[in-house]
């Protein structure tokens, strides 16, 4: 019998990696947030989740906006259609791996 | 939180983990109003019947529009003691619904204060018998119970349930100033019960985190 082969399409390597994963994770439920909320989430050093921003940000997966918050400077970060559909895709491709049925 | 890569397993657990803990933060900052508002709108509705009773007269219900200021500049001041926390759908969906809850019931007392009195005045034989408090209490049931479809909490919408349908009973059966205590039964069963359920759940997974 012939056994059907089954092909797995690749993980985005953007998106697998914890830090911005869990990012994804946290903006893909909000309308926006703010870098405190995210780091305060995510429990990253501030350094580290400023460069995985930048890294998200410059594949275009989120949007990252410098305002002020009254004297202070406020950085908000909204994830974009393209980083939307890039999650959507990533997580089905999670599933294949883990063979879960699609609901 | 580290940079490294994941297996597959992990990787949805992260997911579902960053996801609740997120979903989580939001529900805090609804907890609280819950129970601002129950101790309230309960505070309230015996001090109205306490002084209804005494004096017989019903006026004292305006008091209702003095507890809407102060819960009103108290949730102000609460919102901006409270750690921020980026709105989603659920917060939005929370707040449209009590605000039109609020107007709503203001609206719709005042336009039957203000019918009252034009008939008073232009019919003084006739009566005029509006059950607010059943109006109200089926208002604010079925928005406590959005509330709680809305955050995923069946507990919630238990209690909402109960609370509404033991105020409905009692609004039913009991006419008079005792009737207003309806919405101590409903501040308390209904919003402050559910505000602490709603905190309990953050604490624990805030604990689990």
């Amino acid at each position: 019998m012939e056994e059907k082969q089954k092909t797995f399409k690749p993980l985005d390597p953007l998106l697998h990696s914890e830090l911005r994963l869990a990012v994804m994770s946290i903006l893909i439920g909000v309308n926006e947030a703010d870098f405190v909320y995210i780091k305060s989430q995510t429990g990253a050093t501030a350094g580290n989740l400023s460069v995985q921003l930048d890294k998200l940000s410059a594949a275009g997966y989120i949007e990252v906006e410098k305002t002020f918050k009254g004297k202070k400077t406020c950085t908000l970060c909204r994830v974009t259609d393209k980083g939307r559909n890039a999650f959507a895709e990533y997580v089905e491709t999670l599933k294949q791996y883990l063979q879960i049925p699609k609901v | 939180m580290e940079t490294k890569n994941l297996t597959t397993e992990s990787s949805l657990k992260i997911i579902a983990e960053t996801m609740e803990r997120s979903r989580m933060s939001i529900a805090k900052n609804s907890g609280r109003p819950l129970i601002l508002w129950g101790c309230l709108v309960a505070v309230t509705s015996v001090i109205i019947y306490f002084l209804w009773s005494k004096t017989g007269s019903p006026l004292w219900n305006l008091l209702w529009f003095a507890m809407s200021i102060i819960g009103f500049i108290c949730t102000i001041f609460l919102s901006q003691n409270s750690e921020k926390t980026p709105k989603n759908e659920v917060s939005r969906i929370l707040g449209k619904t009590w605000m039109w809850f609020g107007l709503f019931t203001t609206g719709f007392y005042l336009l039957i204060w203000v019918a009252y009195f034009i008939m008073r005045a232009c019919y003084p034989e006739a009566s005029i018998s509006v059950d607010l408090t059943l109006v109200i209490t089926l208002m604010m049931g079925l928005c406590g119970v959005i509330s709680g479809v809305v955050m995923k909490m069946k507990s919630v919408v238990a209690c909402l349930v109960v609370a509404t349908a033991i105020s409905v009973v009692i609004a039913l059966v009991v006419h008079g100033p005792a009737q207003i205590l309806v919405f101590a039964v409903l501040g308390v069963l209904g919003l402050v019960v559910p505000g602490l359920i709603l905190q309990g759940k953050v604490r624990n997974n805030n604990l689990a985190a």
